[in-house]
């Protein structure tokens, strides 16, 4: 029968894998992540999935491992996932493990051919001769295998050294049938950040989570709080995260994880190929998750310089490693957003920053002459000043309305920026905003519709300030990029 | 044992039901004039089907389009739709069917409550002993989430009056299972537009479809086409309609349907309500899309549009943007052309470069300030939030007369304009000063009647490529 450990419990966050863009594993990165996490945490998993161990070779997932285990220095456990598509494999890496120091490691549901689940029970038991304790792992949303209840079971207390089960499924019904089986003998852990909460209330041991690596003090306040029987402390805590980590599971978790990690200051690259910038972690995810980053206090804020010509201005900004020290060259600077769910309610925003008396100045002043607000132009109020524009033109009342929602997200924009400092408010006198709003003449959500304006606002203005995307962006990317009205239906 | 009947093969529409614009009710008049739009390429018809919203509709609608269905079809079968989610209700519609004098009733797996394999067989078995008429199994797991099971199929075969099987899942691994199962003893019907050829050829004896009310004659003729072996004849007919079956199938249904049916000139009037005639299911782009494939097939007539491309010297052309050749001289700003495609796929792209600071920095925004009615400037992107440096606004030439012609634009130039951008950004053809300091608007002339997304986003990738080179060659063009 399985057993429960005393150390398997807690936060362990499952570490990304800094790799150099052309090569192998990056050590020194690797060992600045594991310092960077390890007053915050219980254990470390490396080569999970967040890892991407199934990019790496055996000998990689080894080398990380030996990096791990050292750099820890059996200041807390390491759990290294050492699953494989095959048993032979599992086997071999496990055993490995074993030798190499590890307490324990994290053994994914054999994946791609789908075996069946007495095969993977099977699995599962040839492990258990290894002897190193074994953590079962169920992640349907990528092995394309669930446990079914009966393999769990049967795998966690049939054998000698399984110690526990992560589950990332999300699914608690799942999870609360282990709860009800296993009885407390082996240790369960969540594997979804999305339900931390509600799992550890519902009694699980500890999370093994990609989020670890971003925000493991956080993690760390939900699970005392729900140990001192504190749920509105554990509540209000994965509520305030809750987006961030929605955005960590279900767009693009490793690269989401390891460009949150970037901005923060821990530079671990990116991820390998398939994944790609820009890919399940769209530039608007990008934009969103610095915004939570930054709520959190997780991003810090350094002088920037605005070089206006005559004007100089030094505003302190939530500065990442994209952010220049210096932004010059005010004429005209263009700024492009896009923000949705859902499809007929997505915003487009498409903007010019530039000097009330250069080309944007000009422009807003002539137009309002010429043709006034008839043509759905709209003024908002305050400063700086600021024209909307309709990018598809309006014909009906239900159009008008919902631009005006547009127009009212786009005014929030701007004054989060001021408020952050992305336009500071020494400057709000000597520029003005050109927005193009996109509202699709299907769009019925008006909720959305402002929502998603402001949200590609906020992203336009900080793209137009901080230059981006880059032209090395452009050119890595260029082949990829996909626009989607570029396809029949 | 069941008898196969002689009447169920060939091309049955599963019609759509009109109903009147304000008030919802069934429009009668229009639902006679769509049978008899239809009658002379069909070989029986269909009402109250999914694609008629049975679901929407109550017993007496249901019976009433039975009874009309009879009096237009001039002795040509009429398989009543008898859908519904318990045993009870499809059982009064089946009896109502018979009293009218329908040919078969086409009865859907039951839904929403998801009853167990035993519940469906007893659904089937409780109607079919109950009635003295022809019942026909119906599969489509897209609205009812389940399949109806190859086991249940082979059970409920033997019952005397079942003597067919509608199979809409488009799932043809099922369609051949049900083949092999019951195949001797029932008809098997397609009811998934996109694979009628496939289906007809693996040995379905006809169809039921949604588009069979828009274009029955050439379902007749892929069927004669396949039943005297000659494949790819038949295959070229499907292609013809392969892009409005989709769209009929997973982009709108019977809302498309009715879309097209308008377009035609019949107009059978909105869905009932929570389904909207556009901007739902079926979207404003999909619409446009639907315009121009009935317009390659003849359904509705080609609008033509004439135009011409952009003539004279090259810096002549700007005056949308106030720009005259002495501007573009005075102000140092580099203009370069260039077209590529042949006939319709033909694009042309007058590009102006110049630093921002220049009239061309004023003319850049006053386009963002102006929503030029069908001429809407945009930015050129790669993709959503890929926008390109320098940056650089795309101005049709033309105005945008349907949403159609937007989509070509909208899509595939803007990304192709970016393309050819990025790669000229690649290889160090733009300055690299040139990059924050100027911007560039490209004046794009597409062909109104284009169509083709692919060709049009090469052309314009090669197009966009020669002017760029002209604007940042060594020697480049200025305005004279």
């Amino acid at each position: 029968m399985g057993y429960k450990t005393e150390w398997f419990k807690g936060i362990f966050p499952a570490l990304v894998t800094p790799f150099f863009a052309n090569g192998g594993v990056d050590e020194k990165a690797y060992r600045a992540l594991i310092q960077f996490v390890l007053p915050n945490v219980d254990g470390v998993v490396p080569c999970g999935t967040t890892g991407e161990f199934s990019y790496m070779t055996l000998e990689e997932r080894k080398r990380a491992t030996e990096i791990c285990i050292d750099e820890v220095e059996g200041r807390v456990p390491v759990v290294v996932g050492t699953g494989c598509p095959t048993t032979r494999d599992t086997v071999e890496l496990t055993a490995w493990a074993r030798d190499a120091g590890a307490d324990g490691a994290l053994v994914v549901a054999p994946y791609f051919l789908k075996p069946s689940f007495n095969e993977v029970y099977e699995h599962f038991r040839a492990l258990d001769d290894v002897g190193l304790p074994i953590v079962m792992y169920n992640i349907p949303q990528c092995a394309g295998t669930h446990f079914r209840w009966w393999t769990a079971e049967g795998g966690l207390l049939d054998f000698e050294n399984t110690i526990g089960i992560k589950d990332s499924s999300g699914d608690l019904p799942f999870m609360e049938a282990m709860f009800e089986k296993v009885k407390g003998k082996v240790s369960i852990f969540v594997g979804h950040d999305e339900v931390v909460q509600a799992a550890l209330g519902a009694g699980a041991d500890g999370a093994i989570l990609a989020s670890a690596n971003l925000i493991p003090d956080i993690w760390q306040k939900v699970r005392r709080a729900t140990l001192e029987g504190d749920l509105t402390t554990a509540q209000t805590w994965q509520q305030k995260v809750q987006k961030l980590v929605r955005i960590v599971v279900r767009c693009g978790s490793t690269q989401a994880c390891k460009e949150g990690l970037c901005m923060m200051g821990v530079d671990v690259g990116d991820s390998r190929h398939p994944i790609v910038p820009g890919g399940a972690f769209r530039r608007e995810d990008r934009e969103e998750l610095r915004l939570q980053l930054e709520a959190l206090g997780k991003i810090n804020r350094r002088p920037v310089t605005y070089d206006l010509g005559e004007k100089q201005v030094v505003t302190d900004l939530f500065a990442t490693h994209h952010t220049p020290e210096t932004v010059e060259n005010w004429t005209m600077k263009v700024g492009e957003g896009f923000a949705g769910p859902p499809f007929q309610e997505l915003a487009h925003v498409d903007l010019l920053i530039g000097l009330k008396d250069g080309p944007v100045g000009r422009a807003i002043d002539r137009s309002l002459a010429e043709w006034g607000e008839e043509r759905g132009l709209r003024v908002l109020e305050g400063r700086p000043a600021t024209l909307v524009v309709p990018t598809v033109t309006i014909r009906t009342d239900k159009q008008r309305r919902l631009f005006e929602r547009a127009a009212a997200g786009v005014r929030l924009a701007i004054e989060l920026s001021i408020e952050d400092g992305f336009l500071p408010e020494p400057i709000l006198d000597d520029i003005a905003l050109i927005v193009n709003a996109f509202v699709h003449p299907a769009a019925s959500i008006a909720k959305r519709v402002e929502f998603n304006n402001y949200k590609a606002a906020r992203h336009a203005i900080r793209k137009a300030v901080e230059g981006r995307p880059t032209v090395e962006e452009l050119i890595a990317e260029k082949a990829a990029a996909r626009h989607p009205f570029r396809y029949a239906p | 044992m069941p008898i196969k009947v002689p009447w169920l093969r060939g091309v049955f529409p599963a019609l759509v039901t009109p109903f009147h614009r304000e008030t919802e009710a069934v429009d009668e008049e229009a639902y006679r004039r769509l049978i008899r739009h239809a009658l002379p390429d069909v070989d029986g018809v269909v009402t109250s089907g999914t694609t008629g919203e049975f679901p929407y509709l109550s017993r007496d609608e249901q019976k009433r389009m039975v009874e009309i269905g009879l009096e237009e079809a001039k002795g040509k079968p009429v398989i009543a739709g008898c859908g519904a989610s318990s045993t009870r209700e499809a059982l009064a519609l089946a009896r109502d069917a018979e009293e009218a004098g329908a040919s078969a009733a086409l009865i859907v797996t039951p839904y929403f409550l998801h009853p167990s394999e035993k519940g469906i067989y007893q659904h089937y078995h409780d109607i079919a002993t109950a009635v003295d008429m022809p019942i026909i199994l119906y599969n489509i797991p897209q609205v009812v989430d389940r399949y109806l099971p190859r086991t249940v199929v082979e059970d409920l075969a033997e019952l005397p009056n079942v003597i067919g099987i509608k199979d809409s899942s488009g799932n043809l691994a099922y369609t051949m299972e049900i083949l092999e199962y019951v195949g001797d003893r029932i008809d098997v019907l397609v009811g998934h537009d996109e694979v009628v050829l496939p289906a007809l050829a693996g040995g379905v004896s006809g169809m039921i479809l949604a588009s069979a009310q828009v274009y029955p004659e050439v379902w007749q003729e892929v069927l004669d086409l396949i039943s005297t072996g000659q494949v790819s004849e038949a295959r070229a007919k499907q292609r013809e309609v392969q892009k409005l079956s989709r769209i009929f199938c997973r982009h709108g249904g019977g809302v498309a349907v009715k879309a097209a049916l308008k377009m035609m000139g019949m107009d059978m009037g909105p869905p009932r309500r929570p389904l909207q005639s556009v901007g739902g299911a079926l979207i404003h782009e999909t619409r446009a899309e639907i315009q121009l494939e009935l317009e390659k097939l003849g359904k509705v007539p080609m609008k033509g549009a004439a135009f011409e491309y952009p003539d004279g010297p090259i810096g002549s052309r700007f005056g949308d943007l106030e720009l005259s050749a002495d501007d573009i001289d005075d102000h140092g700003l580099r203009v370069g052309s260039g077209s590529a495609g042949e006939d319709v796929n033909k694009v042309q792209i007058d590009l102006i470069a110049g630093a921002k600071t220049t009239p061309l920095g004023d003319a850049y925004a006053l386009q963002m300030t102006y929503p030029l009615h069908r001429r809407e400037a945009l930015t050129t992107i790669l993709e959503p939030a890929l926008t390109v440096r320098p940056s650089t606004l795309l101005l049709p030439t033309l105005p945008q007369r349907n949403l159609r012609q937007a989509n070509m634009i909208y899509g595939p130039a803007q990304s192709a304009l970016g393309r050819a951008i990025v790669d000229a950004l690649e290889r160090g053809l733009v300055p690299a000063a040139a990059i924050d300091r100027d911007v560039m608007v490209a004046l794009v002339t597409i062909h109104p009647r284009a169509t083709d997304r692919l060709a049009v986003a090469m052309s314009v990738r090669a197009a966009g490529t020669k002017a760029i080179e002209e604007v940042f060659a060594p020697s480049g063009k200025q305005g004279s």
